[in-house]
Parts: structure tokens; C-alpha cells; sequence
């Protein structure tokens, strides 16, 4: 097997100019999966019975569908919901961070649980507002326990945004696609796509497991 | 001392399920007084502390805390809080903050203190306990004492009217347990109000003002320490204190010097 990786260098600018996008829809996705998943995984936990029973049927159709699904919907269904067209890096970052939403929240969820019950009560007997509370003593409390976790659905985040392909997002995966296409390398264009995933992904793991730590004892009341 | 009360428990009933914690406490406060209360583990000592704040609602009876009546269901239940410090028996710092931090994040945030002012107050009271260089370290590396002093001067710092003591020394080492006796007794001597559930009755004999014998969730006998730790009236006050080891004031004294 001959390797040529003259249509990559040829075509670095179009390839480059992917890869932002991939670390664009990424990074966007996952500001607003973790924000959905903050606030679900708040009322889930402190909100009541009404709340919990609400959120949690977004958690679990999340969860129950595929992400594919969900980003076709987001781009081809929701459309006519609403009456007009809405591009599809919108629609990508939508869908993705909905999905990545559940998840981060149900992680949210399990950490603030985790907290021990004075936490909170040392925190009210300073007269702080249960929201003043959670958000200063135990939500903290809660992200750097669950670190690890959050770690791993950051690097989710970034390997599903591939998926948005499908919609023909200008990320990466797509790009990769449409330079192989023309060019016939298929071999030196996807490895080359697969090693940016890599380098995006592992030192992202490597750094989040060297933060907890570092952090871990920050956690443990 | 005065005699101008600042709280009053009026009947308090308090249950969980089944059990009956409190069994109608009456009990009254003193603006300036010390009062311990004593007596067996689950007496209801520490559900009175927690239902003076409001952590627990009571079922029956009423708390009036400087004229106002004390509500869980109420918002106002906060501006109580703030001026009611507590202390916990395992200390509940907050672990993700340095240990300034855990004495101004009271001020700053219920306060709306500025941070420099917060950081005066807080180095004030570092000084007071006796941790001034332990401003910028985590919880995590203070020893148990250490960290109760912290915790007493994280509640001081609300500027309290009054402090609940839940068991302070009840989780610490034998050997770090008068550091922070001895900054409660300071607290005592400058005059501040302080309801102390406690163990030690030396503690309790030396500094409170008075003394209140809990047995199944009632108050059993009240009255200055010398009068309970030497003339008991209760036979269940004498059971209790002979449990402990103790046999009046002079058997006390008479042990400490054969320790020392």
C-alpha cells in the first residue's frame, strides 16, 4: 500500500477550518449539556416530586434515544414544529447538548445526593437560602466528586459530534468525507481524522484524571 | 448576666414517627448565660439545639427567639439563623474552601459583606482560635481540633446573639479536645449567650451558669452545677452522672490529682 498524503496537505486549510468546527460544536454542546444538566439535576434533587417526575422523562427519552435520532429530528422534524428552517450547526449543538444534557444531570444528581446531609445543614445555619446553599456548598461539593465522570462526558461530547456529520455539520468527519471523496485516499484522510479525534480526546481524559487528584480531597466532607 | 430572656422553648414536642424526641421542653435562656445540657445518648439534647434554628420543625409548643416566635415554614427563619451560630459535633467545614474562606463565605454571602471586610473579621477570629497561619489551608489538613476551632469561628463571624453547641468535642482526640474547651470557656468569659449539649462535665461544671438533665426527651432536673453535680435532687440525674464515673465534685477533683 502506497501512502500519499499530498491531498491532505493540499487541502489543510478546508480540513483545519473543520476541525474548529468540530471543537466549536463540541465545546458549545457541551456548555449547554452541562447547563441542562446542572439545573435538571438540581430540581431533580431538590425541586420535589412534581419536578423530579417532569425531568425525569426528558432523562429517560434521552436516554431511550439513539443520538442519530434525536439530531435528525433536531434538524429535518423540529423545523416544521416551529415553521422555519434552522441551520444545522444550530440544530447539531442543540440536539447534542439535549442528549449530553440527560446524562450530565443524572451525574449531577448522584454527586449532590452523595453530599452528606449537614453539609447542607451547616450551610442553612448560617442563614444562607437553600439556593444560596447549594450553589455555594454543595453543588461544588458535588462536580468535584463526580470529576472523573463529568471528565468522561466531556470527551462523549466531543467523539459524538461526529454523529452531526449525518446533518452535514462542516465538522471534521464530514469534511474528511468529502476531501476522501474526491481524492481517493480514503486511508490517509480518515487516519489523519481519527488521530485529531485522539488528540483531542486523550490528553482532555488524561488531564480531568490528574485534576481530581489534585482535587479529590476538596470533595470529602 | 440579665435577666432579660433572649430564648424560650415553650412546650416543645418534637417526634420522629414513632418516637417521641422531645416530650414538651420548657426552657428559658438568658440573654449573657451558659446553660449545658446533659444527659444519656438520644435524651433529645441535640433535637432541641436543631429545633432552636429551625434545621427541625417542631410538632407542638412554640420557640421564641428575642421576641420572635421561631418558624421553619417562614423565611424569616433565615434572619434567625443568622444570628444564631451553631457548631456541629463533626464540624461540617466546608471541604472545597480554605479554611478564611470557610469563616467568610457566612458574611459575604447571607451578610453581603465586602470581601475585604469579610477577610478582617475572618483573620480576627483566626487569631482569637488561635490558627492564624492556618488561614489558606484546606480543612483536610487540620487536625479535628483545629478544625472545630474553625467551625466555631466561622459561626462567630455571622456575629451571632447566641451559640448552639451540638456534642463540639464529642468526635475529637482526648488530646484535642481542651483546645476547644478552652475557646469556648473564653467565649463564655466574654459574655456570650451559649446553649452547649455536652459530655463533658467538667466543662459543664466549670463554666455553665446552669444545667439542664435530659432523660426521654424531658427536661428532668435544672439548676446551677453545683447544685446537680453535688446535691442532685433527681435519683435519675445521680444514675446518670454515676455512669459517667462521677461522684460529686470532691471524688473529681480528688482523680485529677492521682492523673496528674
Amino acid at each position: 500500500m502506497d501512502i500519499n498524503i499530498q491531498p491532505i496537505l493540499q487541502s489543510w486549510p478546508f480540513l483545519l477550518k473543520a476541525l474548529m468546527m468540530t471543537i466549536l460544536v463540541s465545546a458549545l454542546s457541551t456548555l449547554l449539556g452541562f447547563a441542562i444538566g446542572v439545573i435538571v439535576g438540581a430540581l431533580r434533587t431538590y425541586g420535589g416530586r412534581f419536578a423530579n417526575i417532569v425531568l425525569g422523562f426528558y432523562v429517560d427519552s434521552m436516554r431511550a434515544i439513539p443520538l442519530l435520532v434525536i439530531l435528525v429530528w433536531t434538524f429535518f422534524a423540529f423545523p416544521l414544529v416551529i415553521g422555519h428552517s434552522i441551520n444545522a450547526v444550530t440544530a447539531g449543538i442543540v440536539g447534542l447538548g439535549l442528549h449530553l444534557g440527560a446524562y450530565v444531570s443524572e451525574t449531577i444528581r448522584a454527586g449532590l445526593t452523595s453530599v452528606r446531609r449537614n453539609q447542607m445543614q451547616a450551610a442553612l445555619a448560617l442563614g444562607m437560602s437553600p439556593f444560596q446553599a447549594i450553589r455555594t456548598i454543595i453543588l461544588p461539593q458535588a462536580v468535584i466528586r463526580m470529576l472523573p465522570a463529568l471528565g468522561s462526558l466531556c470527551v462523549i461530547a466531543i467523539k459524538d459530534s461526529a454523529i452531526a456529520s449525518v446533518i452535514a455539520v462542516p465538522e471534521l468527519l464530514r469534511q474528511t468525507q468529502i476531501v476522501a471523496g474526491k481524492t481517493f485516499r480514503p486511508f490517509e484522510l480518515y487516519t489523519a481524522a481519527m488521530l485529531c479525534y485522539f488528540i483531542l480526546c486523550y490528553p482532555m481524559a488524561r488531564g480531568v484524571d490528574r485534576l481530581y487528584r489534585r482535587l479529590a480531597h476538596l470533595g470529602s466532607s | 448576666m440579665t435577666d432579660d430572656p433572649i430564648l424560650i422553648f415553650e412546650s416543645v414536642v418534637k417526634r420522629y414517627g414513632d418516637l417521641t424526641a422531645l416530650d414538651g421542653v420548657s426552657l428559658t435562656l438568658r440573654r449573657g448565660e451558659v446553660v449545658c445540657l446533659i444527659g444519656p445518648s438520644g435524651s433529645g439534647k441535640s433535637t432541641l439545639l436543631r429545633c432552636a434554628n429551625a434545621l427541625d420543625p417542631v410538632d407542638e409548643g412554640r420557640i421564641r427567639f428575642d421576641g420572635h416566635e421561631v418558624k421553619s415554614t417562614e423565611s424569616s427563619v433565615r434572619l434567625v439563623r443568622q444570628r444564631m451560630g451553631m457548631v456541629f459535633q463533626n464540624f461540617e467545614l466546608f471541604p472545597h474552601l480554605t479554611v478564611l474562606r470557610n469563616i467568610t463565605i457566612g458574611p459575604t454571602t447571607v451578610l453581603k459583606l465586602g470581601h475585604a471586610a469579610a477577610d478582617e473579621r475572618a483573620k480576627k477570629l483566626l487569631a482569637k482560635v488561635g490558627l492564624s497561619d492556618k488561614a489558606l489551608s484546606y480543612p483536610s489538613a487540620l487536625s479535628g481540633g483545629q478544625q472545630q476551632r474553625v467551625a466555631i469561628a466561622r459561626a462567630l463571624a455571622m456575629e451571632p446573639a447566641l451559640m448552639l453547641f451540638d456534642e463540639p468535642t464529642s468526635a475529637l482526640d482526648p488530646e484535642t479536645i481542651g483546645e476547644v474547651l478552652s475557646v469556648m470557656k473564653t467565649l463564655a468569659d466574654e459574655g456570650m449567650t451559649m446553649l452547649v449539649v455536652t459530655h463533658e462535665m467538667d466543662f459543664a461544671r466549670r463554666v455553665a451558669d446552669r444545667v439542664a438533665v435530659f432523660d426521654k426527651g424531658r427536661v428532668i432536673e435544672e439548676g446551677a452545677p453545683q447544685e446537680i453535680f453535688t446535691n442532685a435532687r433527681v435519683a435519675r440525674t445521680r444514675d446518670f452522672l454515676s455512669h459517667l464515673g462521677w461522684h460529686g465534685e470532691g471524688a473529681a477533683s480528688v482523680s485529677k490529682r492521682e492523673e496528674a
